[in-house]
């Protein structure tokens, strides 16, 4: 654990939590508003009494007043179910720092605070096809073990970002977050498409490298693929490195206009940010946290 | 087109080398890149990845060889042929003369010569030599049978104007001594033809060709050439000679100093090629007066002119004679004497005298200094032998300058003492039968006459006073001379007696000591202006004056010579081969291969 996120980092995650724009349904009581009506102290409706409610909820002033058993309707406080994907493909193992070690330790930090909350966090890692990191943690003592998952999975491969979609649609409604650097042969619409019809709070953290924003060699080289291996002679120039960058921007755009057609949060990231300030700063402004 | 140095051709080994370079394989080392898809197709992969595969056209391997194949060509420095006829020996005559600082042509004569020049020096091809000779009133060899164009360059830009006159025969005289019989020779003289006349003995042994370049357009100037001050009876009054030499018409202001005192401003306007001169006054106590005009012609050199006002100091000359009115009369004509006359019965040795005159009369104890000893009387130390009867008289050496002016074709002399085999000096004058005149410079000036005077019709001619004038002036030359002298001129300057220091002040503020004592030659004369001599005689400072101006019509003429009269060549074993000079165009070409190289980068910068 500690190897993931430093305890001072941690300490400052705790004041944090996860923000959705809608209510959540969960399976066991947790500390958010539920579209189910419950036991709390915020009230929420009246409605007409039905033999075999609880007649505990009967409001005694209103059938003074209206001479009708009314019940006092109070908003259920339930979990959020929340659910990561991260991308561990080979793509991800590049860069300095390294996109994945980065990707791992920004998963660590959302499912910490989203555990600390009594949230139920799902963990799942993808490259070729998705691996589940287990049963869903819930609690802080599940900590320890979400981290140590975390860093387990290896990373390599190819991404292949159609086999997210069923992962993705067949999740409970909550919040889904999608950590990836969006890049590859196949293309990531499929899976946002998928986050979006999910009635999921999705959001999605595209994760590139520094290197890879503003590439810092030319002259000649060969370009090796990280994720299919295939090998292509090079030169670099500033026209075809004119040329690299417009094609980035504008698969990262296309990402962004996806994610937002779909509804969804979208954030650009760079590994060689803090992770206080990934998390503190852009997942804040993002609406994510509060 | 000529290539210098053709050698260098072997560099275009380089093209087929660079060809060469883009048939090769290159070793690439490899990058892992996140996503191969992102970076372009459209890879420009220059080199070929199989050896001696066709090669593909490309505007960077084209732009590449063709800076490549320029730079070979810059290196093999090629030249073409230029318009000047070039020797193998060029000597290039500089005139350096004060016409040269006139600036009808900007910035100056002297700055477009040198341009000229410098045009010349291009020109040398690898086997060329040339010597420059800086053509001022003495004339310098600047650089001698140098072939380093950069060095040549160099000495003619630290080439600066004097004050003198151009000496284009010394100049001359010069370049026929650097040139070997049988040089292919050519003198090039690059001056505003402002030059004294050329030596006959110079015309006649010129071993090469002269081809005069003419400098400067125009002698439109106003300058002062004169000016002197007179002592009268009552008054002093300077006189000064103002002309335009020019054709048009100028108005000026003539400003009138008297030890930088303002004394008097006037307003002149002098048609073309009219002179004025001006009679102005001088203050008793003036020291030294000037003149400056601001006429703002193209020759400043003649625009500011001084002179010193102050009378010399009197030297006291003692005349021992029974009775000689011949020569009490000649040494009279020297303002600058003060004569005591006396009869040898009331001679005294120790009266201080700056010089003795004995007429017929020689005391036991001649004086420690300068002396006239005239037909000293028999027995005494200096006397000669029985006199005899003399023929005709004549001059040792009719060039002396004791002689100047002196003519003797009608002068007879009766009877002179023996003085063959006198040891007293060197004849200056002197008959078949024996020498009637020495003179010596050691221990002092002195000079000994065999005859008397009244045995000679001498003091009847007119050349008696010119003798006894040169004679006093050689042995009593004034301490400092107060007339004007021209830039370059040398000035003797006799210390005062007991003086222990002696300097010289320049008008640019310069101090230049003199060894004290002795009779000194100053010629650090080159700056116009006014000169102290500064004398310590008993711990006192004592300071007498002289000016330098540049008064010459000549110069301040400044209309440049068309054409000079030049000697023709009369070696007849000298080669002349001139060729056409070479202009060398490498310069040119390496910036067309500059120019080459940053389109290449540009290209390679826009992917072409």
């Amino acid at each position: 654990m500690a190897a993931l996120l430093d305890p001072p980092l941690l300490r400052r995650l705790e004041a944090l939590a996860l923000r959705v724009r809608r209510a959540v349904s969960g399976q066991m009581g947790g500390e958010r508003r539920s579209t189910a009506r419950g036991r709390s102290v915020e009230f929420a409706d009246f409605r007409s009494y039905s033999p075999g409610d609880d007649f505990r909820l009967i409001d005694w002033n209103a059938y003074a007043r209206l001479d009708r058993f009314m019940l006092r309707l109070f908003v259920a406080e339930q979990e959020l179910p929340l659910s990561i994907f991260v991308d561990l493909s080979g793509s991800m193992d590049w860069g300095r720092p390294n996109k994945a070690a980065t990707a791992r330790r920004l998963a660590g930090a959302i499912a910490y605070v989203a555990l600390a909350a009594l949230d139920r966090v799902r963990l799942t890692v993808f490259a070729e096809g998705p691996t589940s990191g287990g049963a869903p943690y819930r609690g802080r003592r599940a900590v320890a073990n979400l981290f140590s998952r975390l860093q387990s999975f290896p990373v390599g491969g190819p991404t292949d970002y159609g086999r997210l979609v069923w992962p993705i649609a067949r999740q409970r409604p909550g919040m889904t977050v999608l950590i990836s650097d969006g890049l590859g042969e196949s293309s990531i619409d499929p899976a946002i498409a998928a986050l979006g019809r999910a009635r999921q709070e999705g959001v999605v953290l595209q994760l590139l490298a520094p290197q890879e924003i503003a590439p810092d060699w030319t002259g000649d080289a060969r370009l090796k693929d990280s994720e299919t291996g295939v090998e292509r002679e090079f030169t670099s120039t500033p026209v075809t490195q004119a040329a690299y960058l417009a094609a980035l921007a504008r698969r990262t755009d296309e990402i962004e206009h996806s994610a937002h057609r779909q509804g969804l949060r979208f954030a650009r990231l760079s590994t060689d940010q803090p992770i206080e300030d990934m998390v503190l700063r852009t997942l804040r402004r993002l609406g994510l946290l509060s | 087109m000529t290539f210098l140095a053709p050698a260098a051709a072997a560099l275009a080994l380089t093209l087929p080398v660079i060809v060469a370079l883009y048939f090769l394989r290159i070793r690439r080392p490899t990058r892992v890149v996140p996503a191969l898809n992102l970076w372009p197709d459209e890879i420009r992969d220059r080199q070929a990845n199989i050896p001696w595969q066709r090669l593909r056209f490309s505007w960077l391997l084209m732009l590449q060889l063709l800076a490549a194949a320029v730079l070979v060509a810059a290196a093999a420095q090629p030249a073409v042929s230029a318009g000047t006829s070039l020797a193998r020996h060029s000597v290039v005559l500089l005139d350096v003369s004060a016409s040269m600082q006139a600036q009808d042509v900007q910035p100056s004569r002297l700055d477009e010569a040198k341009l000229e020049v410098g045009g010349l020096i291009d020109q040398l091809g690898p086997q060329d030599r040339m010597t420059l000779i800086a053509l001022g009133s003495v004339p310098r060899v600047v650089a001698s049978v140098a072939g380093d164009p950069e060095a040549l360059h160099r000495a003619v830009s630290d080439m600066g104007a004097q004050n003198g006159a151009a000496d284009l025969s010394g100049g001359l005289a010069l370049a026929a001594g650097l040139v070997r019989p049988g040089d292919d020779a050519r003198a090039y003289l690059f001056s505003d033809g402002i030059v004294g006349p050329i030596r006959t003995d110079v015309a006649s042994s010129l071993p090469f060709p002269v081809e005069y370049h003419r400098v400067g357009v125009s002698g439109e100037n106003v300058g002062m050439t004169s000016l002197v001050v007179r002592t009268g009876a009552q008054s002093r009054a300077a006189y000064l000679h103002i002309q335009n030499f020019g054709q048009q018409s100028r108005s000026f202001s003539l400003e009138w100093r008297a030890d930088s005192r303002l004394v008097d401003v006037r307003k002149l306007t002098l048609a073309g090629g009219q002179a004025q001169d001006l009679v102005l006054p001088v203050p008793s106590d003036a020291t030294v007066v000037s003149a400056h005009i601001d006429a703002g012609d193209i020759f400043a050199l003649d625009d500011t002119v001084s002179a010193v006002a102050s009378t010399p100091r009197a030297f006291r000359v003692l005349l021992v004679t029974p009775g000689n009115v011949f020569l009490q009369q000649a040494l009279s004509l020297r303002t600058d004497i003060q004569l005591d006359v006396i009869a040898p019965a009331a001679y005294k040795s120790s009266a201080p005298y700056a010089m003795s005159i004995f007429d017929g009369y020689a005391p036991q104890a001649l004086p420690d200094g300068p002396f006239i000893l005239i037909n000293p009387p028999a027995g005494s130390p200096l006397a000669g032998g029985t006199p005899i009867g003399i023929g005709r008289v004549r001059a040792l050496d009719a060039g002396d300058p004791l002689l100047t002016n002196v003519d003797l074709q009608d002068v007879h002399i009766a009877r002179s003492q023996d003085l063959r085999a006198s040891r007293f000096g060197r004849p200056l004058i002197t008959s078949l039968q024996t020498p009637l005149v020495l003179v010596r410079d050691e221990p002092f000036r002195q000079v000994l006459f065999g005859f008397d005077l009244h045995e000679s019709d001498l003091p009847l001619r007119i050349a008696f006073p010119i003798l006894v004038q040169n004679l006093s002036e050689w042995i009593l030359p004034p301490s400092v001379p107060s007339h004007s002298f021209h830039p370059d001129e040398p000035v003797t300057i006799v210390p005062e007696t007991g003086a222990t220091s002696v300097a010289v002040l320049r008008p640019d503020g310069s101090r230049r000591s003199l060894a004290g004592g002795s009779i000194a030659t100053f010629g650090d004369t080159d700056l116009t202006g006014l000169y102290t001599v500064e004398q310590v005689v008993a711990g006192k400072v004592d300071r007498s004056w002289f000016t330098v101006n540049l008064f010459s019509e000549q110069i301040s003429q400044l209309k440049p010579a068309d054409r000079l009269t030049l000697p023709p060549v009369t070696s007849t074993t000298a080669v002349h081969s001139a060729h056409r000079g070479q202009l060398e165009v490498w310069p040119w070409i390496a910036l067309a291969a500059l120019v080459i190289v940053v389109l290449e980068w540009l290209a390679f910068h826009r992917g072409l």
